[in-house]
């Protein structure tokens, strides 16, 4: 069942937190809500569920108006940060709560119950109380009490954002599989943008309450359409330019002295744009490397990170660039050195700025 | 507020608990503060301005308040230091001092002061035998006295609680600044758990105004506030509200300005206790270990002084006010449970419905406050603590004048007597429901809602069986000091509805001790096996809110 929000407000006492928000979530897509803290993820979140009422606007389930129906009825999921397991019920019983609230008793229950609990590896634990699991434990339970209900959708809000690393990535598969499988619409609020490129089918990045960008991982990432979600997903170096349109979605700009290729992504003519590129999109390297257009600059900074080593360098007219060079050698450049920074006109993007 | 806020439970039942509150709580006080004004003729202020006995009362009152708050702090905080700090012989006895005072109803304190020091006390006669005369036990001296040792333990444990949290740290950095261990004491930690301290001593301070059965009971020829209260709602003829009602008022005002005060101590203390570890507590051997038992030991000695002379006193025979002490009998028991057992039932009943309104009430209550805010849930926060302010003495006029007729007539019923019960106790349940929903996340039932249960079923289902332990101890909690209440009850019971501590103090009026002794022991009884049985069978955690 997908979910459509349209002209979407929200408002706490004078505050407005959300203000004519629009969005499609086709059936069975995984959704994540990606932005920095107190851009309004979880109060979005909350007015799906029901617990913030919306002040303006629309949302339905399946084309069904539930804009004013309350929580307990909107037959959905939840999965908390806090887990919000009920601390004096074992954790059977709290898989079966929602069940219970259905109607459903008995050993039809019970078996449904069992085989959630087994689904997520926690057949063993039933008549435990949720104060004797670990935190992995007591959000694989969590999990299975909003999923054993088979909601229409499911909504998490941070829900790994208490586990460690390592648990973090084994119960992010886990959510994974789990939503293949029911092919369940999820909305899953995260300010992890790891988290958000890894799992998800969609991704809406948001800033100020407004989703600022909505496409895939992959879309976010290579393509971002503002320099906000440039710069909140992944790294970038940013820098505002003159341009000048050339040939095929191409345009000229003019960096640090010189004049270069980069791709057009403004929408329409503009006179200055924003020049955004990847540090990992950067190489370093001595002398220029034919085929890539080159900036000449000198290695500032260097911060050597195992895998990689993270330059900082500064170019003519005292623009200072990141840079992430991979591979064999890549903290092989010295600082005061004087290099050439080389880079391809499909990875220079240049949006509005 | 929308359409579907309505459609919930929460508005309607925020709406019916601030209706029922305006009615009891808000309504009487009301009544009493305008019968102030509207005097026969002449305004209760400038009648009261005139009236030199009424004058005296409150003065008395005050100075009274002052001297016992003194007293009580200069017992209470060194106690509560060594107790805190050190390990010596007798520290767990010490320990239990609350409990004590829990469970030993001023009427009864009052009552055994007087069997051994009143004018046929044990001492008294004791020593008169030997042609010794002691000063009279009523009056000034005796007042001071018994109230100290009550109400030392509500600046005992408020100082106990802010050395605990005071950080042991503080004071060794001191120390290693090359401070001498007491001096270090003094500059650091002093300050540092001041806020508590006063704030305990206010509470004392307020307790004292409020004080009724000691105050009538040993004040006699000295004129207090409370009794003077009583006595004009009492006299003979008592149509003329306005003089009752201004000292009602005045012993507000007083209450309400000392509240006032120590919500602003406390409101600046919170920023000033440290958390951290507390010190361990050090051995202390010698000379002064044997001087701190010794004197904690006298304390607790005197603290249970009640206990020990009810129960003899119970037991023992007696012709009219005369005790014949090592005379033996079960008259007196007998009495109580067989000939006149009609204040042991009402006392059960009562205090019984009256712990399940309350506790039921302030739950609910609590919860809409906390966790349901809406527009009028403040001002229920606001009324429900308004009882703070009111002694029970001067809840008892309010509650007389206001429901003697018109249109809620409840003179002479039971219900008034359960009413004045929920209501003088209803502050303590609600802070213990805040407490403890304070701790419960919101998240807890928007899973359960999520899950799709209904918002009045997810109260019942997820949120009832969190509060229970907290809900548990402080019905226990409620139940022994409703059994105990003496001064609203006093004011508003009619004929055949005594209960045990009216008993014990119109037995006391007539100089009775023997059957005082008696109800007075059933009444402890009657407090503690609920507090034994929840406590051990139930292992139910007295202080769970804390
Ligand atoms: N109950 C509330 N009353 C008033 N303002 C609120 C309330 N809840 C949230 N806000 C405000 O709404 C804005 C959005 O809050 P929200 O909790 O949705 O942020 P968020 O994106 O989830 O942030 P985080 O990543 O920190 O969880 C914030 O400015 C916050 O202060
Ligand atoms: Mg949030």
């Amino acid at each position: 069942m997908g979910i459509a929000i349209s002209n979407l407000s929200v408002r706490y006492g004078a505050e407005t937190v959300i203000s004519g928000l629009s969005l499609d979530i086709p059936e069975g897509c995984f959704f994540t809500l990606l932005g920095p803290s107190g851009c309004g993820k979880t109060t979005l979140l909350r007015t799906i569920a029901g617990f913030a009422p919306a002040s303006g606007g629309q949302i339905r389930f399946g084309g069904r108006n539930v804009t004013e129906l309350p929580p307990h009825k909107r037959a959905i999921g939840m999965v908390f940060q806090d887990y919000a397991l009920f601390p004096d019920k074992t954790v059977a019983e709290n898989v079966a709560y929602g069940l219970r609230a259905r109607g459903e008793k008995g050993e039809g229950a019970a078996r449904k119950v069992k085989a959630a609990l087994d689904r997520v590896g926690l057949g063993h634990v039933l008549s435990r109380h949720p104060a004797a699991l670990s935190g992995g434990q007591r959000q694989r339970v969590a999990l299975a009490r909003a999923l054993v209900i088979k909601p229409q959708v499911l909504l998490m809000d941070e829900p790994l954002s208490n586990l460690d690393a390592k648990l973090r990535v084994q119960i992010r598969e886990t959510i994974i599989e789990l939503q293949r499988e029911a092919n369940i619409t999820t909305v899953f609020v995260t300010h992890d943008q790891e988290e958000a490129l890894s799992m998800s089918d969609l991704i809406g990045v948001m800033n100020r309450g407004k989703v600022e960008q909505l496409g895939t991982p992959h879309e976010i990432y290579a393509t971002p359409r503002t320099g906000y979600v440039a710069d909140f997903v992944g790294a970038a170096n940013r820098t505002e330019v003159p341009v000048r349109a050339a040939a095929s979605g191409r345009v000229e700009v003019d960096v640090a002295g010189s004049r270069l290729l980069a791709t057009d992504s403004l929408n329409g003519p503009a006179e200055r744009g924003l020049l955004v590129l990847r540090p990992e999109d950067l190489k370093i390297s001595a002398t220029v490397v034919s085929g890539l257009q080159s900036l000449p600059a000198v290695v500032r900074g260097r911060q050597y990170l195992g895998s990689r080593t993270s330059y900082s360098v500064e170019c003519a007219g005292g623009l200072v660039l990141n840079a992430e060079m991979h591979g064999a050698g890549h903290d092989a450049f010295q600082p005061g050195a004087s290099v050439h920074l080389g880079f391809d006109p499909a990875a220079a993007r240049v949006i509005r700025s | 507020m929308n359409a579907s806020a309505l459609r919930s439970p929460w508005p309607w039942l925020s709406a019916l608990a601030l209706g029922l509150l305006g009615v009891f709580v808000l309504y009487p006080l009301l009544y009493v503060f305008t019968a102030s004004f509207l005097g026969e003729g002449r305004s209760g202020w400038l009648q009261l301005v005139g009236d030199g006995h009424s004058l005296a009362a409150i003065g008395n009152t005050l100075v009274l308040a002052c001297i016992v708050t003194l007293f009580s702090t200069l017992i209470g905080v060194p106690l509560a230091y060594v107790s805190a700090r050190y390990r010596f012989r007798g520290k767990l006895l010490i320990t239990l001092l609350p409990l004590i005072t829990l469970v030993i109803p001023e009427v009864v304190t009052a009552q055994t002061w007087l069997m051994i020091l009143g004018n046929n006390g044990v001492v008294t006669r004791f020593l008169k035998g030997y042609g010794i005369l002691l000063p009279s036990f009523y009056g000034w001296f005796g007042l001071i006295t018994s109230m100290s040792f009550i109400y030392y333990t509500y600046v005992y444990i408020g100082t106990v609680a802010a050395i605990g949290k005071f950080d042991a740290q503080l004071e060794e950095a001191a120390q290693s600044l090359g401070t001498a261990p007491l001096r270090s004491r003094l500059h650091v930690m002093l300050p540092v758990i001041r806020p508590a301290i006063l704030a305990s001593t206010l509470l004392v301070f307020t307790m004292v105004v409020g004080n009724f059965a000691i105050s009538t009971i040993l004040g006699h020829n000295v004129p207090l506030l409370s009794v003077a209260i009583y006595q004009a709602a009492v006299a003979e003829g008592a149509t003329n509200l306005t003089m009752q009602s201004t000292l009602a008022s005045t012993s507000v005002l007083i209450v309400m300005a000392v509240l006032f005060l120590n919500r602003r101590i406390i409101a600046k203390g919170r920023f000033e206790i440290v958390q951290g570890r507390g010190a361990k507590p050090q051995p202390l051997r010698g000379m002064h270990g044997v001087l701190v038992s010794a004197s904690g030991g006298i304390v607790v000695a005197v603290s249970l002084l009640p206990l020990v002379t009810i129960a003899v006193g119970a037991f023992t025979a007696s012709r009219g006010p005369v005790l014949r002490w090592g005379e033996w009998t079960l008259d007196n028991m007998a009495r109580v449970f067989i000939t006149a057992p009609g204040p042991l039932v009402n006392s059960i009943l009562y205090a019984g419905v009256a712990t399940l309104i309350s506790v039921m009430f302030s739950t609910l209550v609590s919860y809409l406050v906390v966790k349901k805010s809406n527009l009028v849930t403040p001002f229920i926060d606001y009324v429900s603590a308004i009882p703070l302010a009111l002694s029970g003495t001067v809840l008892g006029v309010g509650l007389l004048a206001s429901f003697n007729d018109g249109f809620l007539a409840l003179t002479g019923t039971s219900t008034i007597i359960v009413l004045a019960y929920v209501i003088r106790r209803m502050p303590f349940g609600m802070r213990n429901g805040q407490a403890i929903l304070h701790n419960i996340p919101n998240s807890i039932e928007e899973a359960s809602i999520s899950l799709g249960s209904p918002p009045l079923r997810t109260f019942l289902r997820v949120v009832l069986p969190m509060m229970l332990p907290a809900v548990a101890s402080a019905a226990i909690l409620t139940w022994t000091t409703t059994v105990s209440e003496l001064s609203a009850s006093l004011l508003v019971y009619s004929g055949g509805r005594e209960t045990l501590p009216i008993q014990i103090f119109r037995l006391i009026d007539s100089g009775l001790m023997a059957y005082a002794s008696a109800y007075g022991l059933v009444l402890v009884a009657v407090i503690l096996v609920p507090v034994v049985i929840a406590t051990t069978m139930f292992k139910v955690d007295l202080f769970a809110s804390k």
